[in-house]
């Protein structure tokens, strides 16, 4: 979700939060709706051909407009609702105790104000409109801020593309709370899965041992809970996955020769200093844990397509010059570490 | 295969961040892409940052405030200003590099890898000062050369000529290898403020009276420009005594675009004359274009035109995402690198 920005230093004047407040208190808001079964509708609003105004009359304008537009959707509403400007210019608004039948009815009033409203710049009229896309929590599958949201922005997209000065509503729900909770929930199991496997079998015999090898298990248990996975054993996790984490265990085991010791040192190494950064993340202050709440509305579904666009799809072509290459760049940054740091030779074989 | 790709790529974020002048890029390996103004600003006094509500602000955000902001543009000529020795700016640049980590959304217990795109002509001391900016906020932090990083994203791994047209400069530089020297780099200043300059003059030409900011022309630039012969009319309205008045600037605008390409041309014959002549009709043919300033409508074209009179030929590409073009590489770099690398640079 594009990132949240204040307006103008002059919102805490007048009373307003800054923006990231808001979308907390929108959140929070959309929370104690589910949990009182009260309607609340949200939407998605965006000033038509603002790039353009810009482009014609200066970034000023068009921060002026932004102002003006707020204002009038601010006195157009109640005191609880809530707004707010996004980093993208975009405004997302929740309204509270608000049914879905009025949802419609009140992004027609927001229209109809915000055109009777003149704005001149240079002497010239322009004619500002908006485009809405509304949404509500009564839909059985509206059950997560996020999704609101995404399904008010397809509004958005859809009236803002249809020509602007409109409203749409859709019924999108379905689809992007799938979208939202499967992804999120089969990423993050896998991942966390996927390192206690990897940690788990290659821990060396406890003479040996890394420290920490039985804790590991306990503290991923603790990642899980803390990402709203309610996981109170290893049970929890899928039949499937155990029996393949067994078998893989078992595999594991039975080729943990010496060479491979270094390998899964080296993964322990690693998940411990990621857990040893979460840690401090989540020891150091209630903020950063919103910061990581905030986190899980990354779109996965994005990600993979950027993945092909970024050209990181696997691909064995020029291999070994490329590795050439990574050496080089590595061997120059090693130089340019050690003359920071002064120490350590170049590594051998590397 | 993919079960080692997969194993190498748990639990870490991979970045490849574009350092520049004016903008700085970052592409991330969970598909999370973003770009910044290349300002940090912390408010003057007590009374700013009460109102503003916040220690340090970066981009357009401390752009528009700057008048209650002391404001640092940490990176001018694409280096840590200063050298590091300015405490103050070596903070900004960390705070900026510590930002754009930000807005690549690693997860909390994620590793951090990144690659970084340095200027080619950076110093040894201005290498240190960006990687000691970065330590703060990565967990493992390396440089490339960023005609290297432009190359390397679109797989010219054979000798090419990047021409990169940032805000500031216009670096030209011949890539064989990972590590250009100081002689395959050519540098002049005829980039994207240049040709803002240049368009106010003409802009003034035509209209004298025209009331216009800086950042206006640069606005009308980034829509319209081109140097085509045969262009789509550039009008524009601007206020004369107040009044928005239209203004032809398709000539203007098209002169003032094309005042780059001598010095461009003029730096290709050098690097390619110089260059081993069993390999110079190679090179001639791999020339890149990049960086914020080659979106101008034509450059390709135009520059294969004065190739072929001075040097009798050439073929110039261009990078599809001129402003992701030097992350997008350095992300790719940061995927390829082995991950023992990583671990030694910790
Ligand atoms: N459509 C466009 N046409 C022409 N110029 C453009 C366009 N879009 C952006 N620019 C210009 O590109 C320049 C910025 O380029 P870029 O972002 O690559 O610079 P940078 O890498 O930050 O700077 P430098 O390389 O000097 O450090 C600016 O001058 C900007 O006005
Ligand atoms: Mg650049």
């Amino acid at each position: 979700m594009p990132e949240f920005r204040t307006l103008h230093a002059g919102d805490a004047v007048h009373g307003l939060f800054s923006p990231s407040e808001v979308e907390e208190l929108m959140r929070v808001e959309f929370a104690r709706a589910e949990r009182h079964k009260y309607p609340v509708v949200c939407m998605a609003l965006g000033v038509d051909r603002l790039a353009q105004l810009a482009d014609l009359y200066g970034y000023e304008s068009k921060e002026e407009v932004l102002r003006a537009v707020v204002s009038v959707l601010r006195a157009e509403t109640r005191d609880s609702d809530f707004l707010c400007l996004r980093q993208d210019d975009r405004l997302v608004a929740l309204f509270p105790h608000t049914a879905p039948e009025f949802g419609a009815f009140l992004a027609k009033k927001l229209l109809a104000a915000i055109k009777k409203q003149r704005f001149e710049r240079d002497g010239r009229q322009l004619r500002v409109t908006l485009s809405i896309g509304v949404a509500h929590n009564r839909h059985e599958k509206a059950i997560s801020f996020e999704t609101l949201v995404r399904v008010a922005e397809e509004g958005f997209a859809v009236a803002d593309q249809g020509g602007g000065d409109r409203l749409v509503e859709t019924e999108l729900y379905q689809l992007f709370e799938k979208k939202r909770r499967q992804e999120e929930l089969a990423k993050e199991r896998k991942e966390l899965f996927d390192g206690i496997l990897a940690a788990i079998p290659r821990t060396p015999a406890p003479a040996a041992a890394a420290p920490g090898g039985d804790k590991l298990g306990e503290t991923l248990l603790e990642i899980l809970k803390s990402l709203g996975l309610s996981v109170s054993s290893f049970e929890d996790l899928d039949k499937d996955a155990i029996a393949t984490a067994i078998s893989r265990m078992a595999d594991a085991k039975a080729s943990a020769k010496a060479g491979e010791v270094d390998e899964a040192k080296r993964t322990i190494d690693m998940l411990e200093r990621r857990i040893g950064k979460l840690t401090h993340a989540l020891g150091v202050t209630e903020e950063e844990l919103q910061r990581i709440a905030a986190m899980k509305n990354v779109e996965l579904g994005e990600a993979s397509i950027y993945r092909t666009v970024q050209g990181l799809s696997d691909d064995a072509r020029d291999k070994e010059r490329k590795r050439e290459m990574m050496k080089d760049i590595f061997h120059a940054n090693f130089e340019l570490k050690k003359r920071l740091s002064g120490h350590a030779d170049v590594p051998k074989g590397a | 295969m993919a079960e080692t790709q997969s194993r190498k790529d748990h639990g870490v974020l991979y970045l490849g961040i574009d350092l520049g002048t004016s903008r700085t890029s970052v592409a991330a390996s969970n598909g999370v892409r973003a770009t910044v103004l290349s300002y940090v600003g912390y408010p003057k006094d007590v009374v700013s940052k009460k109102l503003l509500q916040k220690d340090v602000l970066f981009g357009e955000e401390a752009l528009e405030k700057r008048l209650a902001l002391r404001l640092y543009r940490p990176l001018a000529q694409g280096v840590i200003q200063g050298d590091g020795k300015d405490a103050e700016n070596l903070k900004a640049a960390q705070d900026l590099i510590g930002e754009i980590l930000r807005r690549a959304k690693p997860r909390a217990d994620e590793l951090v890898y990144a690659v970084i795109g340095a200027p080619a002509q950076a110093s040894i001391q201005n290498k240190q000062a960006i990687l000691e900016a970065a330590r703060k906020s990565v967990d493992s932090v390396m440089l490339c050369s960023e005609p290297f990083s432009v190359a390397y994203g679109q797989d010219m791994l054979d000798d090419v000529l990047v021409i990169d047209i940032g805000a500031g400069t216009t670096d030209l530089c011949r890539m064989h290898g990972t590590m250009p020297e100081e002689s395959d780099q050519i540098t002049n200043t005829c980039a994207g403020d240049f040709v803002d300059e240049e368009l106010a003059k003409e802009i003034k030409k035509v209209a004298p009276e025209a009331q216009f900011t800086k950042e206006m022309v640069k606005a009308l630039k980034e829509k319209h420009s081109a140097v085509m012969e045969r262009m789509e009319p550039v009008i524009v309205h601007l206020p004369v005594h107040g009044k928005p008045t239209a203004i032809d600037l398709t000539e203007g605008m098209r002169a003032a675009c094309k005042r780059i390409i001598p010095p461009i041309v003029e730096g290709l014959t050098r690097l390619i004359a110089t260059f081993d002549p069993e390999f110079q009709e190679r090179l001639k043919n791999r020339v890149l274009l990049a960086g914020g300033g080659s979106q101008i409508k034509g450059l390709d074209v135009a520059i294969e035109a004065a190739m072929k009179e001075r040097l009798g030929g050439g073929k110039v590409m261009r990078v599809e995402e001129p402003v992701y073009g030097g992350a997008n590489g350095a992300l790719k770099i940061a995927h390829d690198m082995p991950a023992e690398y990583w671990e030694k640079l910790k």
